[in-house]
């Protein structure tokens, strides 16, 4: 018995101290240890509600300076965008800016969460005005960006298109969701064909219900466009720099816009 | 890859999870957005054929709403805005203020509030119109920079003038404008 009783102390004693290793803070871990395997953190930053941290990117005094609370005048809107409207100054239509801040945060997690797992992200933006702005973002943040016109079939077609087989972007964000006043882009469809998830900036009259993560604000301005521009570029690059710091991989040379999926393993 | 291409069928979301359920995707090759979507689902399901809510829009009016209107059916705005100048408030919106202001203290009626409201709004401007022409008196250091400029440019055009005899310019300027009535006559005939 009292042999048993001995043999199992060291037992007990590992029983102790592992849930002392649990609770041990996260950068000790990472030093004792090689990088955690990157799919079981991708899985447990999930169930933080914003691990990224992205409602501390804007406050709704931004999103109002930027004039994103703009719509169109009361004949062009779309019935299904009357949910995220504030009301009508004398015609013009007005957005409710904490729904499109909580549509926004939404929108930039769920963002970060992709760029942090790798995955391709795709501009797109239709307005002649601030395409060249999209494109530079986009460079920037070491994604990419189509701001001409959609060729059809560039998704569904595309192994045929391009020759090879091809991967297809795993994000697409709309910073304007029409081709011009009267249709929607088509990319917005294709996207949904191919069942790629699609974040788009829907105007009082656009269609938003295609589009996964819709928010709602003014798509025309040019400051609105560099704020979203900008807060899409945050969230991407936090999820990045996480990603390579949890690989143990250099720092994101942010200076150098361009995009290497060569990783040096 | 097996995919669904009826995107008026469900939701993107609905459609892999069908897939991944039959057994027509692979669990190693679903899409990395897949359980971000599932962790943090949109607010509204985006489907195709969601309906439009039936909500009417309500307008936005304010309470001194009625005297502004009151101010721009009788009077003309003359007065020029910048609308990055966030600083400076407008006269309508000195207006109103003047007559809110007015209107707390009481005791008058509401057309003398106006008009007396309106009285002072001119002597506000008259006042400001002052104030901006003693400050005037800086522009004299401009004008002194800009005269300088101006005489800069006046003596790089002399230096050029008094380098052009040895450098080839002339002559080529002389072929240009040559070339120049060629054309116009071109177009005469």
């Amino acid at each position: 018995m009292l042999r048993k009783s001995l043999t199992s102390l060291p037992r007990f004693g590992q029983m102790c101290g592992l849930p002392r290793r649990l609770q041990s803070t996260q950068p000790e871990q990472s030093a004792e240890t090689e990088p955690e395997d990157i799919a079981l953190v991708e899985q447990r930053i999930l169930k933080h509600p914003d691990y990224f941290q992205v409602h501390n990117l804007f406050t709704v005094r931004d999103l109002f300076n930027a004039r994103v609370h703009y719509g169109h005048k009361e004949g062009s809107l779309d019935d299904r965008m009357r949910p995220y409207l504030f009301g009508s100054r004398l015609g013009h239509l007005i957005f409710d800016l904490d729904k499109t801040a909580s549509h926004l945060r939404d929108a930039l997690n769920f963002t970060a969460h992709i760029a942090f797992r790798d995955g391709i992200i795709l501009f797109f933006n239709r307005n002649a005005m601030n395409s060249h702005l999209v494109e530079q973002k986009a460079q920037e943040a070491g994604e990419f960006s189509h701001t001409r016109f959609w060729r059809g079939g560039i998704f569904t077609n595309a192994n045929v298109q391009f020759d090879a087989v091809t991967r297809l972007p795993d994000l697409c964000i709309f910073l304007n969701t029409q081709n011009n006043v009267m249709s929607q882009h088509t990319a917005v469809r294709d996207a949904a064909k191919m069942a790629i998830p699609t974040i788009g900036i829907v105007d009082s009259n656009c269609n938003p219900n295609l589009i996964t993560y819709p928010v709602p604000g003014n798509d025309d301005s040019p400051a609105a466009v560099e704020l979203y521009c900008n807060l899409f570029k945050e969230a991407i690059l936090r999820g990045k720099r996480e990603r390579r710091q949890i690989l143990g991989l250099p720092p994101l040379d942010e200076t150098q816009p361009r995009r290497s999926r060569k990783q040096k393993q | 890859m097996a995919q669904s291409r009826l995107e008026k069928i469900g939701t993107i979301f609905t459609r892999v999870q069908g897939l991944l359920r039959g057994g027509a995707m692979k669990t190693e090759d679903k899409p990395i957005w897949y359980d971000v979507y599932a962790a943090f689902p949109p607010k509204l399901e985006p489907r195709f054929d969601r309906p439009a809510p039936e909500i009417p829009v309500r307008n936005i009016f304010y309470a001194e709403d009625v005297v502004r209107a009151k101010l721009h059916k009788q009077n003309k705005p003359q007065e020029t805005i910048s609308l990055f100048d966030h600083r400076r408030s407008t006269q309508s919106q000195q207006f109103v203020q003047i007559y809110q202001d007015l209107k707390a203290q009481g005791a008058l009626d509401e057309q003398r509030i106006y008009e007396t409201a309106l009285d002072l709004l001119a002597e506000q401007r008259q006042q400001s119109r002052l104030e901006a022409s003693t400050e005037d008196s800086l522009p004299e250091q401009d004008a002194e920079s800009k005269t300088q400029l101006l005489s800069d440019f006046k003596e790089a055009v002399e230096s050029q003038q008094t380098k052009s005899p040895s450098s080839p310019a002339p002559p080529k300027v002389k072929k240009d404008a040559g070339v120049g009535i060629n054309i116009d006559s071109l177009f005469k005939d």
